[in-house]
């Protein structure tokens, strides 16, 4: 699992009037827990670009006064109008104890459904996994390249090594719907260049299709209007 | 247009839209949203504009959501009637946004698409919004 290093500084007093003062500087003020006692540090904002604005996992070490600790972000809270860091979160890991994160679900290969005209749909973008520390994932992968159309992976139907998912064993992820298109039989020709946009683009690109039922609905809800 | 299939109380008080909002402030659906700045009352009419413009610029692709549902009944008396003799006739039904406050959402469409597409929904609606993008969003 990826890692980042964050030099901070301890809280010394805590309250909303502190508070107040670092984020008017500018800080971050968080708190670490899980561990023998609560830890309370603030930093700088910038320090939490790759983590926050990021669709990657760290597990972030923290310098504390000379003292380091291990964790994985638990919680952000944001300001509700600027959507700046109001107050993070961290949960202490240990090596030799299990770890409850969310990590991101990432689609490998090009599903046969999707070339014959069907619309892959991905129903949870993250999923929790519990595990140790050195053994977590970043991204979970899951190989769509034999799905047909009509086809669903379910959380069961995952496994990871040393990973135990948390999500509902019978939780859709990902499925391939059929179009319109796949309904009437009519073929696409492999090297359009819709296909080839599709290809690369990987996930986000899968994504983009998933969508098209609504635009329909809104559609239906148009009609019904007039 | 969106509202309520029943009502229990066909009028209303006005009441007051104070603070920022304090749910319904971050995207939970889609990767793009706009939020509202200002705290205003918005009708169902105008969520429908909103909504007609978005969907005609995304084209049949891409999926979106409306996070504000028009509940609350207004009223309005008929032109040239003197005040009082009662509360006047429910004319339609408003969403009251407070500032931070998801409008819409949407996803399966490209950035630059979602940008204009809620930049087009945004000009219908009565106060001044922001675009927003998921914080984990891979602009790659």
């Amino acid at each position: 699992m990826r890692t980042l290093e964050i030099n901070a500084e301890a809280r010394t007093q805590t309250g909303k009037k502190e508070t107040k003062r670092l984020r008017k500087e500018g800080n971050v003020p968080c708190v670490m827990y899980g561990g023998d006692k609560n830890i309370h540090f603030y930093t700088h904002e910038n320090n939490f670009k790759d983590l926050v604005y990021s669709s990657n996992v760290y597990i972030v070490t923290v310098h504390v006064n000379g003292e380091t600790h291990k964790g994985v972000l638990k919680d952000i809270q944001f300001h509700p109008v600027t959507d700046k860091i109001i107050h993070i979160d961290f949960m202490e890991v240990y090596d030799n104890k299990p770890v409850t994160i969310v990590v991101p679900v990432n689609l490998v290969g090009e599903s046969v459904g999707i070339k014959g005209g069907g619309k892959l749909r991905l129903k949870r973008r993250r999923l929790a996994i519990r595990g140790l520390s050195d053994v977590l994932p970043d991204k979970l992968d899951i190989d769509i390249t034999d799905m047909d159309v009509g086809d669903t992976i379910q959380i069961k139907d995952l496994e990871y090594e040393g990973v135990e998912i948390l999500d509902p064993a019978r939780a859709m992820v990902v499925s391939v719907i059929s179009s319109r298109m796949a309904m009437k039989g009519m073929e696409i020709p492999e090297d359009t260049e819709e296909e080839g946009e599709e290809g690369e683009e990987g996930e986000e690109g899968a994504e983009g299709t998933e969508g098209t039922e609504g635009a329909e609905g809104a559609e239906e809800k148009e009609a019904e209007g007039k | 247009m969106l509202q309520p299939k029943k009502t229990k109380y066909r009028r209303r008080q006005k009441g007051k839209m104070k603070g920022n909002a304090q749910r319904g402030n971050q995207l939970a659906f889609g990767s793009f949203g706009i939020k509202a700045l200002e705290p205003t009352w918005i009708t169902g009419r105008q969520i429908e504009a909103a909504r007609q413009a978005v969907t005609r610029h995304m084209k049949r692709e891409g999926q979106l959501w409306i996070r504000i549902f028009p509940d609350k009944p207004i009223t309005k008396k008929p032109a040239e009637v003197r005040m009082g003799k009662g509360k006047g006739a429910p004319e339609g039904f408003v969403a009251p946004v407070t500032p931070g406050r998801i409008i819409m959402e949407c996803e399966g469409v490209p950035f630059q698409v979602a940008k204009e597409a809620m930049k087009l929904g945004a000009q219908k609606l009565p106060i001044t919004t922001k675009f927003v993008v998921r914080h984990d969003y891979d602009h790659s």
